[in-house]
């Protein structure tokens, strides 16, 4: 399995990929910082799943949830942001992502986007 | 206004609810339990003399402060700041990264990835704070990214009451985590503009009470 993580906080791309792999196991991890190396990584190594947080430079979350939905709009994306306002996790859900999940990204939360991601390889 | 309006006593709610969060979420990033005080809020106007300023920011922590600052916008437009002293933000690094005695608290040569750390740990924390006033007044805010910077306590004074008007929402929080105080303050820089629009949303809320 090939998951992309796009955060521009190389603290929170350690903890998720660690989280990730402990409960995963196999899986190959791949980083960006920003949106625009996001859309560039995700055509160049077609992820399973992606992991985007909604605040970076360059290019947003936001938009590069938008990109890569034009560009495949079968893409597995979860949301990881420090955003809790009601109408942005509203707005971010219209476009299809499969969870958006509050920071900090903890073993709780992890546990659930197992169960999605090996719900969805089973299914 | 008066500490014991209920417009008052409203504002410090909403606050109290995002610090309480504020306060979940660190508990979840360090895994330890967090024993938090419930902050007091003051509001300081540029029109207020500077010894009644003083007074209040004179309870900041004394020495280098740790500052995570985000700007704010569009219906409400301010600027808002998470000051720790530096050396309890070591013991906080220490504990993020699951190795509490990684590094001696008086050693405050952080590094990029000690910064990375705090800049996102103050993102996490005011988002929460400044989120909930969001969604208890139903506006949607856009943030700036988030920005650490090492300060002295008195240079960090001069710097905001350099600003010819400001309005300044001043909450001291205080903490326990692992046996360690740490105190610190959320200072939310608004421009009297959004100061009122957010006093008239808080008192719609009052209104309503009463509807």
């Amino acid at each position: 399995m090939k998951i992309l993580i796009v955060d521009d906080s190389r603290f929170t791309q350690l903890t998720t990929a660690k989280l990730l792999k402990n409960q995963i196991g196999d899986v190959e991890i791949f980083f960006a910082n920003d949106g625009e190396e996001g859309f560039k990584k995700y055509k160049e190594f077609n992820p399973d799943y992606v992991f985007v947080d909604l605040l970076m430079p360059n290019v947003s979350g936001q938009q590069l949830i938008k990109l890569i939905k034009e560009y495949d709009k079968d893409s597995n994306i979860f949301v990881i942001s420090a955003d809790v306002q009601k109408n942005v996790r509203e707005e971010i859900e219209s476009y299809g992502v499969i969870q958006f999940i509050n920071k900090p990204f903890t073993d709780e939360k992890v546990k659930l986007v197992t169960k999605i991601i090996k719900g969805d390889t089973y299914a | 206004m008066h500490e014991k309006d209920l417009t008052y006593d409203i504002l410090k709610e909403i606050f109290n609810i995002g610090v309480g969060k504020a306060a979940n979420m660190l508990s979840e990033i360090v895994g330890k339990k967090i024993i938090l005080d419930i902050p007091n809020i003051t509001i300081l106007e540029s029109k207020e003399d500077d010894e009644e300023i003083y007074k209040h920011f004179s309870a900041l922590p004394q020495g280098a402060l740790m500052v995570s600052s985000m700007k704010f916008g569009e219906k409400i437009t301010g600027e808002a700041n998470l000051l720790f002293p530096a050396n309890k933000m070591r013991i906080f690094i220490n504990l993020c990264i699951g190795q509490p005695e990684y590094m001696n608290e008086e050693d405050l040569n952080f590094t990029d990835m000690d910064f990375d750390i705090i800049r996102e740990v103050g993102n996490i924390i005011l988002n929460s704070i400044i989120g909930e006033i969001g969604n208890t007044l139903d506006i949607s805010l856009k943030y700036t990214l988030p920005e650490v910077r090492l300060f002295n306590k008195s240079k960090f004074e001069i710097g905001l009451k350099d600003k010819e008007e400001f309005c300044i929402l001043l909450l001291y929080i205080s903490f326990i985590i692992d046996d360690v105080k740490i105190e610190g303050a959320v200072i939310i820089n608004l421009t009297i503009d959004s100061l009122n629009e957010l006093m008239k949303m808080t008192k719609d809320i009052e209104d309503d009470l009463y509807g």
